[in-house]
């Protein structure tokens, strides 16, 4: 699909052409002047603070007083900063507790919204995608309201529904425990972008020809045997996709965690978005945050590599 | 054609109405020159209010307060960064000062300052002080006392007035807990929130984080008698388990379970509000020293003023906070209005300080907080005071948890936090023969 793409968007090179690149460029200067928008942008809003954050990532700044330069020192003491490996490992435990439900729930939300048969499926689509552009704060503040130890409704349903089977249970402390508060996070983040990851299956459903289905049926393939040898395979590509857009949301996450817990309780639910925050905005730490965010941004462009080249095994 | 007009129209329209606000707001009334103030919570509507005065004394001045939010700090930050949208005044926490005063980006008040400085509380002068020059002016304290329940110590018959030392305090606890058949616990403290206690006692015992040429100097037989402390808090089991302002918290202020608060003196709103009948039956008595005749007070919380060296009308806005801080009647009506104690010495002889509270039984509690207050010894605080925060605040729940060592637990977060920020670490034998040393040379020695 994506080379496709490339190759519709490439101008077809005139056979005739001649001349120098100079003369090229001045003979398509009107098509320059129309995308030099985009690259003028580009350089001011990324290529500027991507390389400025590269020089900051060996000084030392306060924001405030001049830079100093320090070389490499930031990198060599990120390497034996406990709280930066805490903030790592809560990241992972955070994503290893909400990608593979989010993961599933939106696979199996994308096929029922997918059928023919069910009615009212604009609306359930929306309904379902509305998490993702509802802000945040708002719903911040009902997932406190909903998870409040004492006076929260899922613990009233839950010590409720015990005391029904006789069992006398104190309430989950879902933001005070350490564990509890990534779990609560996990639960916002599954809430959150079920539905958003949902549009992107249901589009990849949509891009495999009707034609496959009907050769399959004609072949005498059953429903289950259409999605184990057709539908599955013919969305890893969008399943790579949501795998590689989940980890970078995973780590760069920031708004989830800062307005719920605010990366508490202790630093249980500080990931490395949040950590980069406090570095950077609270303590003043503009190179060290630059040195853990470009260390941490090559860590997840290898691994977006290793990802993409498993994916494409076997096709 | 009409629609293009109309939405040409719309557009000039939706520009011109994103900047009213602004052309409104940097207009200050005509022939005035304005102070804009940054300020957050009761603190702001504070300085509201003596702002009235000082403008009906200062007809030419407009004093602006913007009530910023809980992200002041970040706000300021970029401002000053930037160079555009600076305030003439901000407040800063306390403890966070230290991060801003040695910048050079804020307008040096040694000058107009100093005649004050035998007024103020020590220890929130030494944190406005960067390399002898003043670029801060304090605000407000936040002393620390003990709220009781005075029917509880009733019922089972102890008088907290006893209590001279933390050793007292413990037994008491002890006693009231035998007493009461272990339902009665002396003070909320939790193993999973040990900061606050710890900042608390630190500060009372002389205790610090980094000493006055920036080295760790945590690991010392200050900190480590602060730590013994909180350890046999935990081991007699004479602390609730409650987690500090959470719903149970202040739920047990109308309980028979918890019997006092060490806390400071802000923490009587919260206190008051939640209180419901048990109102007019608290107390407030003077926190236990660490030796008999030891100091006893100490402090949470507090904030200063400073003013950014951009601001074009510096003088102006000096006139202000030094009306508002450096007079008595300024930080009185601050206090009485918004509950800001003041950081000003003298005003602890105003009349007010004699009023009688109906809450706590007609005590005049406001003495017993301003108790000792200027002998409070100073924090060092530096740039890294947040850092050493969040050291300290992850790792004191397992050093409760694996009942660590309390010189090892000490030594092993000054070391990391030395790595981290890059700083000296003075070990525990060279602060304990120091220790000695001042003791014969007399405690103002810092």
């Amino acid at each position: 699909m994506m080379s496709d793409a490339a190759a519709q968007s490439t101008p077809a090179k005139k056979p005739g052409s001649t001349g120098s690149l100079r003369e090229q460029m001045w003979r398509y200067r009107h098509f320059y002047l129309f995308i030099s928008p985009f690259f003028f942008l580009f350089a001011v809003f990324g290529l500027y603070p991507l390389l400025f954050s590269l020089y900051l990532s060996l000084v030392q700044w306060d924001g405030l007083t001049s830079p100093k330069w320090v070389g490499l020192q930031n990198f060599t003491t990120l390497l034996r900063d406990e709280q930066f490996y805490r903030a790592i490992w809560n990241t992972i435990l955070i994503g290893v507790y909400h990608f593979p439900p989010m993961f599933i729930l939106a696979f199996v939300f994308a096929v029922i919204l997918n059928q023919q048969w069910v009615k009212l499926r604009a609306f359930w689509r929306a309904a379902v995608f509305m998490p993702a552009i509802t802000p945040m704060v708002v719903i911040a503040f009902v997932f406190f309201i909903l998870f409040s130890t004492e006076t929260g409704l899922v613990n009233y349903l839950y010590t409720g529904a015990l005391g029904l089977l006789g069992i006398e249970a104190a309430g989950v402390p879902w933001l005070q425990n350490g564990t509890w508060a990534k779990i609560t996070v996990s639960i916002l983040l599954v809430w959150r972008w079920t539905g958003y990851n949902m549009v992107i299956m249901l589009a990849g459903m949509q891009g495999i020809p009707g034609d496959m289905y009907e050769a399959a049926t004609i072949d005498g393939a059953s429903r289950w045997q259409q999605m184990r040898y057709l539908t599955i395979p013919m969305m890893k590509p969008t399943f790579i996709f949501i795998t590689i857009m989940s980890l970078i949301g995973t780590v760069y996450m920031f708004d989830e965690v800062f307005v719920l817990t605010n990366g508490g309780p202790g630093d249980a639910t500080t990931n490395f978005g949040l950590f980069l925050f406090q570095q950077s905005f609270q303590d003043f730490r503009f190179g060290y945050a630059s040195a853990a965010a470009y260390s941490v941004a090559l860590v997840v462009f290898v691994m977006s590599l290793v990802i993409f080249r498993v994916g494409k095994k076997g096709e | 054609m009409v629609p293009t007009i109309l939405l040409v129209g719309l557009l000039v329209l939706a520009i011109v109405l994103t900047w009213l606000p602004y052309v409104g707001l940097a207009k200050p009334p005509a022939g005035k020159r304005q102070v804009e103030v940054w300020s957050w919570t009761n603190a702001a509507d504070a300085l509201s209010g003596v702002s009235e005065e000082f403008e009906a004394e200062h007809p030419d001045l407009d004093i602006y307060i913007n009530k910023n939010g809980s992200n002041l700090q970040t706000r300021l930050l970029l401002a000053l960064s930037a160079g555009s949208g600076i305030p003439d005044v901000s407040q800063l926490q306390e403890r966070e000062a230290a991060k801003y005063t040695r910048t050079g980006r804020l307008t040096d008040l040694t000058d107009w300052a100093s005649p004050y400085r035998e007024q103020f509380v020590p220890a929130f002068w030494d944190s406005c002080v960067y390399e002898g020059r003043m670029y801060a002016l304090p605000w407000d304290v936040g002393p620390c006392a003990v709220y009781y329940k005075r029917w509880i110590f009733e019922e089972y018959g102890l008088d907290p007035w006893t209590i001279e030392t933390w050793d007292d305090f413990v037994a008491m606890g002890v006693e009231l807990k035998e007493r009461s058949g272990g339902k009665v616990r002396m003070l909320p403290l939790s193993e999973a929130n040990l900061i606050e206690m710890l900042q608390i006692l630190m500060q009372q015992n002389g205790g610090n984080v980094f000493d006055v040429q920036g080295r760790i100097v945590l690991d010392s037989p200050q900190n480590r008698q602060v730590l013994a402390l909180m350890r046999q808090m935990l081991d007699t089991g004479i602390n609730a388990d409650l987690t500090p302002y959470s719903p149970e918290w202040e739920a047990s202020y109308q309980t028979d379970n918890v019997a006092c608060y060490p806390n400071a003196v802000w923490a009587v709103a919260a206190l008051k509000q939640a209180a419901g009948d048990t109102a007019g039956k608290w107390g407030v008595f003077p926190m236990p020293a660490f030796e008999k005749g030891g100091i006893r007070t100490s402090n949470l919380g507090g904030s200063v003023l400073i003013i950014p060296r951009e601001s074009e009308v510096a003088e102006e806005a000096w006139s202000f906070i030094e009306f508002a801080n450096c007079t008595v009647e300024g930080q009185i009506e601050q206090f009485r209005e918004q509950g800001l104690f003041p950081a000003l010495i003298t005003a602890y002889d105003h009349p007010y300080f004699d009023e009688k509270d109906p809450f706590f039984a007609d005590q005049a509690v406001n003495k017993v907080f301003a108790q000792d207050f200027e002998k409070l010894p100073t924090m060092t605080r530096t740039a890294d005071w947040n850092e050493a925060q969040a050291y300290l605040g992850r790792s004191l729940t397992r050093w409760a948890e694996t009942r660590q060592d309390n010189g090892a637990y000490l030594r092993g977060v000054a070391e990391a936090l030395g790595r981290k920020v890059v700083r000296e670490v003075v070990p525990y034998e060279e602060l304990a023969a120091q220790r000695e040393g001042t003791d014969e040379s007399g405690p103002d020695d810092e």
